[in-house]
């Protein structure tokens, strides 16, 4: 059986999350399209914390000691995956970046020539 | 043969002026390009003032970005020779023509100014590193470089087409290696370098190590992914 304090802790982090993406959204500090993780996120964890015969019986299908051990471990999978597309994106963004730094140089370059 | 000198510059104040005069003097027939890469010092006004030819990026990029932008320069302006020339007057401008005569007679890719060549002794840690990246590149592209290290490397047309458009393509060492690997004709020619003429260099103990940590690692992870 999922601990009952984990159970709370599982709505109200999702309660949590579900509100300060809300302000987020509304105080336009995040595009709705990055925003749609975190509410899924939240989703799950709600979900989790209403039906935890979701979490035991997948983690005893797995072989895992406790559902709790399986519901870390499956959230840490989770943000490091996250934190790798970040990375990604990241890189992306820099190179993005670069790109219009040197258009911009050189066609201000252009135009000091003529 | 048209040649390009791209002169990156980051805060550069203290020797730009007499780098530039120094190889406009040697090397008439060469041009060059100096890349002001968002510096926050007198820069930018060095260059407007002597009216010398720069471009200036509005905001710091990094090297690899600043020199992406003198080869897009190099590239739309059809030279057939690029050279990465330092702005701390390390490099000598009397072995600019040397190089581009090999470039064309040999038909290479990549000409590098090799200290090695010309006898001088590359010692301590920085001998130590460079022969472990000469190693490298050894073992991953068959080719010997004796100065990998060396930051005085003229490129082809067809190099500076790839340094231009490609996402991920630094004036480094291991751009050297993935190059050679790929089939690009990489040879060196004996040159002297001076000592760095004024300013600071970036390049203390701790930044050496970890320079060389992701050269290594770099050269061998291009040799498995690209």
């Amino acid at each position: 059986m999922l601990p009952v304090y984990l159970r709370v802790l599982l709505v109200l982090g999702a309660v949590a999350a579900l509100a300060l993406v809300g302000r987020k959204v509304k105080k336009e500090k995040i595009l709705v399209e990055d925003a749609v993780f975190w509410v899924v996120l939240a989703a799950i964890f709600v979900l989790l914390a209403l039906f935890p015969g979701i979490a035991i019986s997948l983690a005893y299908a797995l072989g895992f000691m406790s559902a709790s051990n399986f519901v870390y471990l499956a959230i840490i999978v989770l943000l490091l995956w996250k934190v790798f597309s970040n990375s990604a994106e990241i890189s992306r963004l820099k190179s993005k970046v670069n790109e219009l730094t040197q258009e911009i140089a050189l066609s201000q370059h252009e135009k000091d020539e003529r | 043969m048209k040649v390009l000198a791209i002169i990156p510059a980051y805060n550069e104040e203290a020797c730009l002026e007499k780098t530039v005069e120094a190889l406009r003097a040697t090397c008439p027939d060469v041009d060059y390009v100096i890349v002001n890469d968002g510096s926050s010092d007198r820069t930018a006004e060095i260059i407007y003032d002597r009216g010398f030819n720069g471009i200036n990026l509005p905001v710091n990029t990094g090297l690899t970005s600043g020199f992406k932008a003198g080869m897009k320069y190099a590239q739309r302006n059809g030279y057939d020779a690029a050279v990465q020339y330092d702005a701390d007057g390390q490099h000598l401008p009397s072995f600019i023509p040397t190089m581009a005569e090999s470039l064309e007679r040999e038909g290479a890719d990549i000409v590098i100014a090799s200290r090695v060549l010309s006898g001088e002794k590359v010692g301590g840690l920085r001998g130590v590193g460079s022969k472990i990246i000469s190693l490298l590149i050894r073992m991953t592209a068959h080719t010997t470089i004796t100065d990998p290290t060396s930051g005085m490397r003229m490129y082809s047309s067809r190099m500076i087409d790839r340094f231009a458009t490609s996402f991920d393509c630094a004036p480094e060492p291991d751009t050297i290696a993935l190059a050679a690997r790929k089939g690009f004709k990489v040879i060196e020619v004996p040159a002297q370098m001076q000592e760095r003429q004024g300013g600071e260099s970036y390049l203390n103990m701790g930044n050496a190590i970890g320079y060389m940590a992701r050269t290594c690692l770099s050269i061998i992870m291009s040799c498995v992914l690209r």
